[in-house]
């Protein structure tokens, strides 16, 4: 599928990250979130890392997918947009890292990469920026949608600050696409 | 002139005022953890009367035990003091045509999360907080009128914005309403946006961190 038409069909586009192991988990946890790390009671502290897992693993698929989509995107990329495209990848493995580490820390298995993803067809610079720009929208969405359900502050804190670098790289490439960078009061991403 | 004991790039300027040395050593004890994290700030100029709103600013959401109400009251004054701190510099008359629309585009945002935070306060049936006192106001007007250029007003701007994700960072541990967590979350990533426009207007790193924080 091209780009184009891959951007302009929402179905697709949830198929697409369907497909690809994305899934935010959509269990509300926030009953345990009453629940301090001192006081719960050993039982309830698992099911709240387990909880946390799910979501985790969740938003670590993206930042996988992310990895590969720049990755990707980067045989388009020349000059400036490439050097920003390999800075992209390093912090959006950075970040599955340390997602990773906090799923294990929770006594999780981190989610892998898959061993490839159905990418739209990118044929230009333009095409793997636009692509990126769906990346960072989704994953900014599924940030937002995850916040509340974390069980653990800690785990909310990386989360927003990750939240708040997607974002940084929405308006980067925005910028580079000849769009306002910060044009939204907002930034709330779109959901896959 | 007070300075950081940091050498070339690193140097910070801090102009002389009415902060005290611990105040300006809590805010290099800051500065210097975000340059060992990578963030370059060469030249950089925080006026010393900003220091203690700056702190004030970090600190505000550091006391534990915060109740949603208490934190959102602290986030509306931030977020007014910094609508009329860009209103104060854009009054000054130093910026290009197209920093000066960049900065008003950001002051109207935080007047934007000011209402929605104000909204958010209301909604829980509560009072919002008074405006900003004089004492306040001047903690940054006294601030920007010693910046004589672009370049520090930008990084003045810098400033105040790495502070404000600083505190929404914190808000987000200690909020426990959703809904409320989502609008700071949307919120601070705005102000993320503002940082990378802020950084490219000074030719700056635009992300320099995978992990955004503020300045904690």
């Amino acid at each position: 599928m091209d780009i184009d038409s891959f951007l302009r069909d929402r179905q697709s586009r949830r198929r697409f990250f369907a497909s690809s192991g994305v899934s935010i988990a959509a269990g509300p946890a926030m009953f345990l979130a009453a629940c301090s790390d001192d006081d719960a009671a050993p039982t309830v502290r698992k099911e709240a890392e387990a909880a946390d897992v799910e979501i985790l693993n969740g938003v670590l698929d993206l930042e996988l997918m992310a990895v590969a989509g720049y990755k990707t995107g980067a045989a388009q990329l020349r000059g400036e947009a490439l050097q920003i495209g390999k800075l992209f990848i390093e912090q959006e493995q950075e970040h599955a890292d340390e997602l990773a580490s906090a799923i294990k820390d929770a006594g999780g298995t981190p989610n892998r990469a898959k061993s490839s993803y159905d990418f739209p067809e990118l044929r230009s610079q333009r095409d793997a920026l636009r692509f990126a720009v769906e990346l960072e929208n989704t994953a900014v969405a599924a940030y937002i949608d995850a916040l509340p359900k974390f069980t653990s502050t800690d785990l909310r804190g990386t989360a927003s600050a990750i939240l708040t670098t997607e974002a940084e790289h929405l308006s980067v490439l925005l910028g580079v696409l000849g769009r306002p960078a910060a044009a939204r009061a907002f930034v709330t991403g779109e959901a896959a | 002139m007070v300075a950081a004991a940091m050498t070339g790039a690193e140097r910070i300027s801090i102009v002389d005022g009415a902060a005290d040395s611990a105040q300006i050593a809590a805010f290099e004890r800051d500065r210097r953890e975000l340059i060992r994290r990578g963030l370059a700030f060469g030249g950089a100029v925080a006026a010393a009367s900003s220091i203690p709103l700056l702190l004030s600013v970090r600190n505000a959401f550091a006391a534990a035990g915060e109740a949603d109400k208490t934190i959102l009251a602290d986030a509306i004054r931030l977020e007014r003091i910094a609508v009329l701190a860009y209103g104060q510099v854009i009054a000054r008359g130093l910026l290009s045509a197209r920093v000066e629309r960049l900065v008003k585009q950001i002051a109207a945002h935080e007047r934007e999360h000011a209402g929605a935070l104000t909204t958010a306060l209301t909604d829980l049936r509560l009072q919002p907080p008074p405006p900003p006192t004089a004492k306040d106001i001047d903690s940054v007007v006294e601030g920007i009128r010693e910046i004589d250029s672009q370049a520090d007003i930008l990084n003045f701007a810098i400033e105040l914005e790495t502070a404000a994700v600083a505190a929404y960072h914190d808000a987000q541990q200690r909020f426990y309403d959703a809904k409320l967590l989502q609008t700071v979350a949307s919120i601070m990533a705005s102000e993320g946006q503002h940082l990378v426009v802020l950084r490219q207007a000074l030719n700056k790193p635009p992300v320099p961190n995978a992990f955004e924080t503020g300045s904690k």
